[in-house]
């Protein structure tokens, strides 16, 4: 179903739109099947209403907003519709309808993104459109139930502001009485967030939303940040853990299990794990807060849930800066841990939910249904249920986002198999974490109070979010868990701001005391929210954990210390680490966190946290992960590709995430530039919308990253690259219909590389330039050892230490061996560093010049290599002097006729005036025309060390000469002459010896080379021509070596090693 | 640029396609490659590119019908490389056209079962890669960037080498691409990579290099020539210089001009000399002293022509072949020595003092002690410019009394 509408939706925008109808109506009719069976009354109800509302909203947002954005919100609403039909219980309904409904709102803006002009209108249009659309649609649903937009706006606010959570709590409670109708509107709502999540926008729509919230919304930016965040969380924990999975899974299954299980099997059966655990975890914290809350929480849950959940789609755009920001308060931290949390804890929900509400297909909405009820009734069963079922309609967001993903595989495998690809993989990705959180989920499930569940049930009930996160922690793995936490705090933060703002209508979810304590601390700290708001997650995942949570005297509790972001980092940091999924997801989540960060930090989280960065960054991994899920998803939701592209782009740090970025944008493109082409002009313009949409969402990104390039010298630049390289994708993207080649390679690479190995990155993808190193030793004499990893700083000497170092190697009295050892460890040092200036010329000519005297070429070779470059950028230093080597080195080396053509020609004028360059010259054309008489008497005025290089050829000279001589000369020639015409005499030395020693090494080279010497009358040497004519040869060089080099034989070496 | 209605765009583009298909259809070569000349600036290309500005989907245009639609990778890059052309952007330009080029060599393959009609177009194809690829080059460098443009195209060629290399009709056309390979590896300075492609043309039996054009021979002729010259095998170059002079047209001054800009100097280093009037007819001024100065046996003449024009000699490669015909000049010195000396006194005229000709140089102002210039006479006996052998403990240089001075005669000198 999800496919085909997918399909049918890529196919044209109108077409797409009724696609989205159509899968949304699948989906929705799937879910309705499931659900139907539930609640099919209540639910019928309240989703008619909520229909009535979203359709309205929906449509009139649709309407102002693109036509994709409004497809959307149709497809949100027929979800909405079919899933409240569906879900026959209000709660669960509305869960999974909101579920189903975010799923087909998911679909629709993935349709909409696989095809690249739909899903371009859809992003560009779409984004704004959602936007408006879950504006609106938030107002219409705050407009049939206000409290429902209050509560979303509160959601984002709250995720932001713990005291938007509390805000969203009373929200919530206000939904909960608003009961189904508000569920309906929460599930719109939820839809809307997803929707406007896609959007990327989130901000956007977190700034829409806080107005018609108003609520508690203040920390609107916040808020919406913490709704990223916990969007983002979920996203994160998707990507990350598989949180997104462990949620789509749950959200598959339960929901699935009816309606999804085909989604989630196909695209799911990765991701509906990992979505359903994100999901889950992200709203199971809201929802348990809810749910302790009862239905009314049930109902704010899932209007949190759905904000949240609609925060972290938006916030994928959003949820970037809300991680950003989140980060800072430890909000998105414990966003993200609380979705991963939640997922767990949902999908346990779910089980449980689906196991009491019996139905095991519609587990979902049936665990839903009866969770609603449950949880209407019981206020823990419920609030699990509840939980679950926001999970699921969490999940079934990024289900949906997923199956929407799917859908747009299948539309893209239809269109374009690529993309389809890509979803699959980054479904995999996904799926990994996923599966692990399924698996927690399934033994929550298997236990119908599940056990993991239970106790989250319990903490639920009594702090149902952390309660559920630290089950979910402990029964999801380690890695989970780890998000679990981070996120079970966050929600709890959320909570706690809801709470704070509408503390009545939250009260059912914390203790009153607690939120006055989380109330407290967050005015305590307003000016670093963010911290503030992660160290209250972790207490009050802490305290939940500890079952401590309504037992503990929050009244007189202590307020934690004001330096909380570090604290919450390390949380952050933390969770992350528990899981090896994690570890992967870090990889993916710091690309996410750009993202993230993008929106925030253009808000204000950039500025915040650096520890936020952090957070970002292992959240970015998750991030990452879901952004990859949610790129698939993404393509259906053009906001939420946006945001994943955005996610993606940031968590790939820089390089993955351009590219990932680039090519989700390209494939999307491409798949939109079919449909575009298919749909025609219609298309483009919702193309370029998508355009925009991902530019946005990239220059959201781009804000993101440099924040984070401030603090980590290493990853800016190449945040730098990619953010230059995403916005790059996103203008092609919006260029061309068609897609650009950097989108498509991008997406590409983004869903094969990070989807299949969260982990492993390509060689390419390691941004060598990050492991430019700020050295802090101070030790003058280091020896050179060949790196093998990256640097250590402290073992990296700064600047002006290496210059002291190259000081004391000039000064030295030691062997060339050892200096060389010095030099090229100073070399490595400068490089590491990336430090080109004056004294790396310096360092490279005394290298040079020391290798010169010695002979050592290879390392003058390298020396002379990297002069030419350091010259050619224009550092100072003895130019000519080197290029007189260089020519030297031409001409007596190679007998490259072009080489020395091509030096000769190179050379300035001023160059050919130069004393050094001149005598090079004059070498040249010495060795050219064989005039060894000239050679010798240059090789004796030669200047600097032109003589070293010129020694290289004396042997060959000579040779040539003497043979010259014993051809042209006759009968015989004075070997005193032949002393004092090929430079064997050496006049320097001491006076009286020099004639001798000259004449005595003159003969000894001549009898070596089989010159045919007689003594003449007076006894002087003659060389007697015409014999040696055919007597003379070349001998081989005593110190040959087989390698040819010298320089490492073996005694060398030892020679070396006993330094 | 006039208005263009979406109307006329759109029939611009269609026409185009039409052509396009027509032209396979009816294997007409001649008006396929005239839609592929991209630099040529054809008014009917330039009308297109402004059309495909104006309308943007033209894809699908392209899909409309299933004859263009088979040819949709080769239109969709060409029309991008119109486009981008028409706008000055000259490195998006060549990238889409060697898309484009790529999709023409597959659809080639099957066109050139039978016959080889669409030789002309691909030679248009080959030739707007090198000259797109040059042209992008120097806009990248204008704008900082590397350029790599050409370099891609080598390896573009390489690959349509390999297309065209093997058996059949077809492989006429391999020594145009080889050709066009050529001009850019001289440009690039890659001259190695030469190598291979001769190889394959001088090895491989299906090649018969006589049924190759006369046009493609006489360029394959001229590189070689001038890697030969490179490798200072002068006899080769010179022969491979001559075959190129023999056939080229002979109203090619321009081309004429650069074969005798190689192969006057490898004639020289062998001891011909060219005409006057040669040189003033193509221009080769540059060579006139050089030749004074062998005539003359004017060292001073010599260096300082090559002085003057160091810069076109080290471009043009020619520098070091030229540098060496000093040893040419020294013998024609001590030629005249030896003819003044015998028209004194014919019976010591063998016996060349060596301070006469230090005298004599210190007339031409080159500033050469004695031992210098023994050197030099050993050089020139050891290099058999000069027939007898050097005394040195009277400095005298003895010469054969029987054809002191051999003439080259188009042997090069011993080295």
């Amino acid at each position: 179903m999800m496919n085909q509408g997918g399909t049918t939706e890529t196919v044209a925008p109108a077409e797409t739109y009724s696609l989205e109808n159509q899968h949304v109506v699948d989906a929705s009719q799937g879910q309705t099947s499931s659900y139907i069976p539930q609640t099919t009354g209540i639910d019928a109800l309240s989703w008619t209403i909520h229909r009535a509302d979203h359709s309205s909203t929906q449509n009139g947002i649709l309407a102002s907003s693109t036509g994709n954005y409004q497809y959307d919100y149709h497809t949100e609403p027929p979800t909405r519709n079919a899933q409240g039909g569906l879900n026959v219980a209000p709660l669960t309904s509305s869960s999974s309808s909101l579920g189903t409904s975010n799923v087909s709102q998911d679909y629709n803006g993935y349709a909409s993104y696989p095809n690249s002009t739909d899903p371009y209108g859809y992003g560009s249009a779409g984004y704004p459109s959602y936007y408006n659309s879950y504006q609106q649609q938030q107002q219409s649903n705050h407009s049939s139930y206000p409290q429902q937009q209050s509560n979303h706006s509160s959601y984002p606010q709250q995720q932001s502001n713990h005291s938007g959570y509390q805000q969203q709590q009373s929200n919530h409670s206000g939904y909960q009485q608003q009961q189904q109708s508000n569920h309906s509107s929460y599930q719109q709502q939820q839809s809307n967030h997803s929707y406007s999540q896609p959007v990327g926008a989130y901000q956007n729509t977190g700034v829409p939303y806080q107005p018609l919230s108003s609520f508690q919304n203040t920390g609107s930016y916040a808020g919406p940040a913490s709704y990223s965040s916990t969007y983002y969380n979920p996203g994160d924990y998707q990507t990350a853990g598989g949180y997104p999975s462990g949620s789509y899974s749950n959200q598959t299954t339960s929901w699935s299990d009816g309606n999804y299980t085909n989604y989630t099997t196909h695209q799911y059966t990765n991701y509906t794990p990992e979505s359903a655990g994100a999901y889950s975890s992200s709203t199971a914290p809201e929802p348990s807060l809810h749910y302790q809350q009862q239905y009314k929480q049930w109902a704010d849950y899932y209007s949190q849930t759905e904000v949240s959940c609609a925060p972290g789609t938006e916030n994928i755009s959003s949820t970037n800066k809300s991680h950003v920001a989140c980060p800072i308060p430890g909000v998105s931290g414990g966003y993200q841990t609380s979705n991963s949390q939640t997922p767990p804890s949902y999908t346990p929900s779910w089980r449980p939910d689906s196991g009491s509400s019996a139905l095991p297909s519609v587990q979902p909405t049936a665990g839903i249904s009866g969770a609603n009820d449950v949880y209407w009734q019981h206020g823990a069963p419920s609030s699990q249920v509840h939980h679950t079922s926001p999970m699921q309609t969490q999940s079934q967001k990024p289900l949906d986002s997923r199956t929407y993903d799917s859908f747009q595989d299948q539309q893209k495998a239809v269109y374009s198999q690529g993309p389809n690809v890509h979803y699959h993989a980054t479904q995999h990705e996904s799926y990994q974490l996923p599966i692990k959180t399924v698996q927690p989920l399934d033994t929550r499930r298997v236990s119908k109070l599940q056990i993991p569940t239970n106790p989250r049930i319990a903490s639920n009930l009594t702090f149902s979010l952390p309660k559920t996160d630290k089950d979910s922690f402990t029964t999801s793995a380690s890695a989970k868990p780890a998000h679990v936490s981070v996120s079970l705090p966050t929600t709890n933060q959320k909570v706690m701001c809801n709470d704070a703002a509408d503390s009545i209508l939250k009260t059912g979810m914390f203790p009153k005391s607690l939120r006055g304590y989380v109330e407290r601390a967050l005015a305590r700290c307003k000016d670093d929210t963010q911290t503030c708001q992660a160290v209250m997650k972790e207490i009050i995942t802490k305290a939940t954990a500890d079952g401590t949570l309504y037992t503990r005297d929050w009244d007189n509790e202590p307020l934690f210390p004001l330096p909380n972001a570090d604290a919450a980092d390390k949380d952050s940091f933390q969770y992350s680490t528990p899981g090896a999924a994690l570890l992967k997801h870090k990889r993916s989540p710091s690309i996410r966190p750009k993202s993230r960060w993008e929106p925030l930090p253009e808000e204000k989280l950039l500025d915040k946290s650096a520890s936020m960065v952090t957070d970002t960054v292992k959240y970015g991994g998750w991030m990452n992960a879901n952004e990859r899920d949610r790129k698939p998803f993404v393509g259906n939701n053009e906001s939420k590709e946006n945001h994943l592209s955005a996610t993606r782009y940031s968590p790939l740090d820089q390089k993955n995430a351009s590219r990932n970025m680039q090519r989700l944008v390209k494939k999307q493109r491409f798949a939109d530039g079919f449909k575009a082409a298919d749909n025609g002009d219609a298309s483009s313009d919702s193309d370029k919308e998508q355009s925009l949409t991902a530019y946005y969402s990239s220059a959201i990104v781009l804000a993101n990253t440099p924040e984070e390039r401030k603090r980590r010298e290493n990853r800016s630049k190449r945040f730098e690259k990619r953010q230059g390289q995403a916005e790059k994708s996103h203008f092609k993207p919006k260029n061309a219909g068609g897609g650009n080649l950097y989108g498509r390679r991008a997406s590409a690479l983004v869903l094969s590389k990070s989807f299949e190995d969260g982990g492993t990155r390509a060689v390419e993808d390691i941004d060598w330039d990050s492991l430019t190193v700020k050295g802090t030793c101070h030790e003058i004499e280091k020896r050179y050892l060949r790196l093998t990893s990256a640097p250590d700083p402290t073992s990296v000497r700064p600047e002006e230490v290496l210059e002291k170092a190259l000081d004391m190697v000039q000064k030295s009295e030691k062997n060339y061996l050892y200096k060389c050892d010095q030099l090229k460890s100073i070399r490595q040092d400068l490089t590491v560093q990336h430090i080109r200036n004056q004294l790396t010329v310096k360092v490279y000519e005394t290298h040079a010049r020391l290798a010169l005297e010695v002979g050592d070429l290879p390392e003058y070779n390298q020396c002379q290599s990297q002069l030419k470059t350091l010259y050619a950028e224009g550092i100072e230093g003895c130019h000519m002097e080197f290029s007189a080597y260089n020519l030297l080195g031409v001409i007596l080396h190679s007998n490259n006729y072009r080489d020395l053509l091509s030096s000769m020609s190179r050379l300035s004028v001023e160059a050919k005036e130069d004393e050094a360059v001149k005598h090079a010259l004059a070498v040249r054309a010495a060795v050219t025309s064989g005039n060894y008489v000239l050679f010798f008497r240059l090789y004796k005025t030669a200047p600097n060390l032109n003589t070293c290089l010129m020694d290289l050829y004396v042997e060959k000279m000579r040779y040539k000469a003497v043979s010259c001589m014993s051809r042209s000369y006759r009968p015989t020639i004075p070997v005193s002459y032949i002393t004092q015409v090929l430079g064997f005499t050496t006049p320097k030395n001491e006076e009286c010896d020099q004639d001798s020693y000259g004449l005595g090494e003159c003969v000894t080279w001549l009898k070596a080379h089989g010159a045919c010497l007689i003594p003449d009358n007076s006894g002087e040497m003659l060389l007697d021509t015409k014999a040696s004519c055919s007597s003379l040869y070349m001998p081989e060089p005593e110190d040959a070596v087989a390698h040819g080099d010298a320089s490492l034989a073996v005694n060398d070496f030892l020679t070396r090693t006993s330094l | 640029m006039a208005y263009l209605s979406m109307g006329e765009a759109h029939r611009r583009i269609a026409d185009y396609l039409n052509r396009f298909s027509d032209a396979v259809s009816s294997q007409d070569g001649a008006s396929l490659s005239l839609l592929l000349s991209l630099s040529s600036n054809s008014p009917s290309l330039l009308s297109l590119a402004d059309a495909l500005n104006l309308f943007q989907d033209t894809s699908r245009v392209i899909k409309q019908s299933d004859k263009y639609s088979q040819y949709t990778e080769i239109f969709i890059h060409l029309f991008r490389s119109l486009q981008t052309y028409r706008l000055g952007n000259l490195a998006d330009a060549y990238q889409a056209f060697e898309k484009s080029a790529n999709a023409f060599i597959q659809e080639f393959r099957n066109w050139e079962s039978a016959s080889a009609w669409a030789l002309e177009a691909l030679y248009v194809v080959a030739y707007e890669i090198r000259v797109l690829a040059e042209r992008a080059d120097r806009e990248l460098a204008l704008n900082g960037k590397s350029p790599e443009k050409l370099k891609a195209a080598g390896s573009f060629l390489m690959k349509m080498f390999g297309v065209l290399a093997g058996k059949g009709p077809k492989r006429v056309g391999a020594l145009y691409v080889t050709c066009q390979l050529f001009k850019i590896y001289f440009k690039l300075g890659t001259v190695h990579l030469c190598r291979s492609v001769i190889r394959s043309i001088e090895t491989a039996r299906i090649f018969d290099f006589e049924e190759f054009p006369k046009r493609d021979k006489v360029t394959y002729m001229y590189y070689t020539g001038r890697l030969e010259v490179f490798n200072e095998n002068f006899p080769a170059a010179d022969h491979k210089l001559s075959y190129a002079l023999m056939h080229c047209n002979p109203h090619c001054e321009a081309n004429i001009r650069m074969i005798l800009k190689y192969l006057i100097p490898v004639k020289l280093s062998m001891g011909i000399l060219p005409k006057d009037w040669l040189l003033e007819k193509y221009k080769l001024v540059e060579y006139r002293d050089v030749v004074q100065a062998l005539k003359r046996g004017d060292l001073r003449l010599l260096r300082h022509a090559l002085q003057e024009h160091e810069d076109r000699f080290l471009r043009s490669g020619v520098y070091l072949v030229l540098e060496k015909l000093e040893l040419q000049v020294y013998q024609r010195l001590v030629k005249k020595i030896y003819i003044i000396q015998k028209q004194k006194d014919p019976n010591k005229a063998h016996q060349v003092k060596l301070e006469v000709i230090v005298k004599a140089l210190k007339w031409l102002e080159m500033d050469m002690d004695v031992d210098e210039v023994e050197c030099i006479m050993a050089i020139l006996i050891y290099k058999n410019l000069v027939k007898g052998y050097f005394a040195h403990k009277s400095k005298v240089v003895v010469l054969s009394k029987q054809d002191p001075f051999p003439k080259l005669n188009g042997k090069p000198v011993d080295s």
